[in-house]
């Protein structure tokens, strides 16, 4: 075919409209991805310059410390801990969303608020509710007596881990339940007719039917929440900004710091590596198990 | 339709026209930081005064919380696109330095303006180079509730004493505020540490800084102090290590607090939000046997080198340090004035203010260290691991010591 043709064809055309797009992803993906990895073997100054290669320095740098093995265990129960519940609230959620009742479509609107609202505004109504003296948890736990003295809930490690959790799984929620809600509607209705027929009980049915027919929906679903969760700055940067101490840093807060505060470039673009090399691992095992079950239901 | 691309021809040529015209203004822009007490409507004014006198330059004031505002400089240095004039903490001046992105700035402002500034505040001047005016300038003082304090304690031994007596929490009334959370700096530790005739490094003989020396007597008792205050006497609010500063203070001035230590800021504050208990300013206290010290902070506005508006930059610094603007800037941010055609103005003969400039000569800066933002969190971090009971006050300041000796290379 002449060149000047291929251009005339569909195959053509497909192209022509994807440049755009693969402009932008090289400049805007690509480019950046790249220079991180770069700079992850460099010695750079303070502004972000490359200025002298250093092998595994910035490595070396960071895994000699010993609060930097502490916030990789951290960012992977945290990521563990979030996607986990937010999994089975989502599921619980979308299977009641799933029953026909009256007023199913406002209780699907309001479920919908956490996720439609913007992340750093949710965790700076969040930090108000947890604040001890004018909070509003604190003081709901004290007038029902729940608790006589409630705990400060950012001011111990253990708490203040525990809370920012609890927001970063109230953001997420609605994301899975809708997600989840979609998979079980495409679930053809005569399948649990055709269950109920051979006698199946619900937890059967919920079983046999719904689990194996939303397997893949899972695998994406939670494969998406793994990665936005394992790299969720907006919620630990305003509740407690890594604090107290360092108790409540993820790797994601902590290549801010080292990037942001302390000039040490070199080091951050080291710990985005090492972010990206343990994200890339779990989508790919992601991806083998989701093809090796025949893909999209 | 031929009317109709007629019509687009004209507006495309009218929009190039109107860019082309635009484009003529020379833009400042300004990373401007959002001082407790100083209101928006205040930026907003100065911007559109600023551009009446001077048609000819676009002014941007770039609004930015102080807590965030290192950050989003060093953000907008590293992605190459700085501000022309950005206001800075004086303390980041030699990290920038180091960056070799300020411009000396004595060049670029009037003789009048630089005149009118009280040589004693330059501390934007390094190795006899001025790169930074002073915008504030404050020692840190202490405020207490008059109406149940009947005299302002001198050391932080009678602080406690008094704190025993008026801790009552189960009425959510806290003696004394203690922040436990980071904000900007590192200043409650400063307060008991100067206070103690401590500093945090050794001051070598040509002026420059040596060992860390937060683990010495006087940094581990103040550390030992404000444990005690936390977590013996309990006469702090609870929580400690869940306060930033500015939550401190909307405790005080919701009137849960009994004594809380802060800047002139405060002041401005308690008194723009009408409080309705009775309160006072003292210096700050010390420790027996040791001489008052405080610590004194300036903040400066600083000029880039790859600017392209130098000239209007200078312009529009000449127009901010006039006296109408700067007496509404010091009133609202509660800081004594830089300027000295304003020192003698009575709004200035204040209590607050008088306690501030009384506090000059004994007080102390913060340290001029490239090194200093990673400085600060090592020992914040350590602080906070004293008072979750994870270290005794003399590790701490040990392991702070160590770590930052290593970091520096000493």
């Amino acid at each position: 075919m002449r060149r000047g043709k291929f251009w005339k064809t569909e195959s053509g055309l497909a192209f022509f409209f994807l440049l755009p797009a693969c402009v932008f992803l090289l400049l805007f993906m690509f480019y950046p991805i790249v220079y991180v990895i770069l700079m992850s073997f460099f010695k750079v100054n303070k502004l972000g310059d490359l200025v002298g290669f250093f092998g595994f320095g910035n490595f070396r740098f960071m895994f000699d410390r010993p609060e930097f093995w502490q916030i990789i265990v951290r960012s992977c129960v945290w990521t563990a801990l979030a996607v986990a519940v937010k999994t089975g609230i989502g599921l619980v959620i979308a299977l009641l969303l799933n029953v026909d009742f009256r007023g199913r479509k406002v209780a699907r609107g309001l479920v919908i608020i956490p996720w439609a609202s913007s992340v750093p505004i949710s965790a700076m109504i969040w930090q108000w509710t947890y604040n001890n003296d004018f909070g509003l948890l604190n003081h709901t736990l004290r007038t029902l007596r729940i608790f006589g003295e409630p705990p400060i809930w950012l001011a111990e490690p253990r708490s203040a881990f525990f809370a920012n959790l609890w927001v970063d799984i109230w953001c997420g929620i609605p994301f899975m339940a809708l997600v989840f809600l979609a998979g079980l509607q495409a679930i053809p209705q005569e399948l649990y007719e055709a269950a109920e027929v051979d006698g199946a009980t619900p937890f059967a049915k919920f079983r046999f039917v719904t689990l194996p027919l939303l397997s893949n929906v899972l695998t994406v679903a939670t494969l998406l929440s793994i990665l936005w969760t394992f790299n969720d700055f907006n919620v630990i940067y305003v509740l407690t900004g890594g604090g107290p101490g360092t108790s409540t840093d993820i790797l994601i807060t902590y290549i801010y710091k080292y990037a942001f505060q302390y000039l040490r470039f070199g080091p951050a673009a080291a710990m985005a590596v090492i972010t990206f090399v343990i994200l890339l691992t779990v989508s790919i095992l992601y991806a083998r198990s989701y093809f090796k079950g025949g893909g999209v239901y | 339709m031929r009317r109709w691309i007629v019509g687009c021809v004209v507006v495309v040529v009218m929009m190039l026209l109107l860019s082309a015209f635009a484009g003529a203004q020379k833009k400042v822009s300004i990373l401007w930081m959002e001082y407790d007490g100083l209101t928006p409507d205040y930026a907003l004014n100065l911007e559109k005064a600023f551009e009446e006198a001077n048609p000819g330059v676009d002014l941007e004031i770039i609004s930015t919380p102080w807590d965030l505002g290192h950050d989003r400089l060093i953000s907008l240095l590293a992605g190459k696109e700085p501000p022309d004039l950005a206001v800075i903490g004086t303390r980041w001046l030699l990290e920038l330095l180091d960056m070799d992105v300020v411009e000396p700035i004595e060049k670029w402002v009037s003789k009048d303006l630089l005149n009118n500034i009280d040589p004693a505040l330059m501390e934007g001047k390094v190795k006899g180079v001025l790169y930074g005016l002073p915008v504030a300038a404050g020692t840190r003082l202490m405020y207490y509730r008059s109406d149940i304090i009947d005299k302002a304690p001198e050391t932080f031994e009678e602080m406690l004493q008094i704190a025993l007596k008026i801790h009552k929490p189960e009425e959510k009334f806290y003696a004394v505020g203690m922040s436990g959370k980071k904000y900007v700096e590192l200043t409650e530790y400063a307060y008991y540490l100067f206070g103690n005739g401590g500093y945090f490094f050794e001051i070598l003989p040509d002026g420059s800084y040596g060992k860390c020396t937060v683990n010495d007597e006087a940094g581990v008792g103040a550390l030992a102090f404000m444990n005690d205050l936390v977590n013996k006497y309990k006469v702090t609010q609870p929580g400690v290590t869940a306060y930033r500063r500015d939550e401190l203070q909307d405790l005080f001035i919701a009137g849960n607090l009994g004594i809380f230590l802060s800047g002139g800021f405060t002041a401005a504050l308690l008194e723009q939000r009408g409080v309705t208990f009775k309160w006072d300013v003292a210096p700050m206290p010390h420790f027996e046997g040791k001489p008052q010290s405080t610590i004194i902070i300036t903040d400066s506005i600083v000029l880039f080198k790859d600017s392209d508006a130098k000239e209007e930059a200078g312009k529009f610094l000449d127009f901010f340090y006039s006296d109408p603007w700067r007496i509404q800037f010091d009133k609202m941010v509660g800081f004594p004035p830089v300027t000295k055609s304003l020192a003698n103005d009575p709004f200035f003969q204040k209590p607050v203010y008088k306690v501030m400039i009384e506090q000059i000569p004994n007080a102390k800066g913060w340290p001029l260290i490239p090194e200093w933002p990673e400085c600060n969190d090592i020992i914040w971090d350590n602080i906070v691991a004293t008072f979750l009971g994870e270290k005794d006050p003399k590790t701490a300041m040990d392991d702070a010591a160590r770590e930052i000796d290593a970091l520096r290379g000493m």
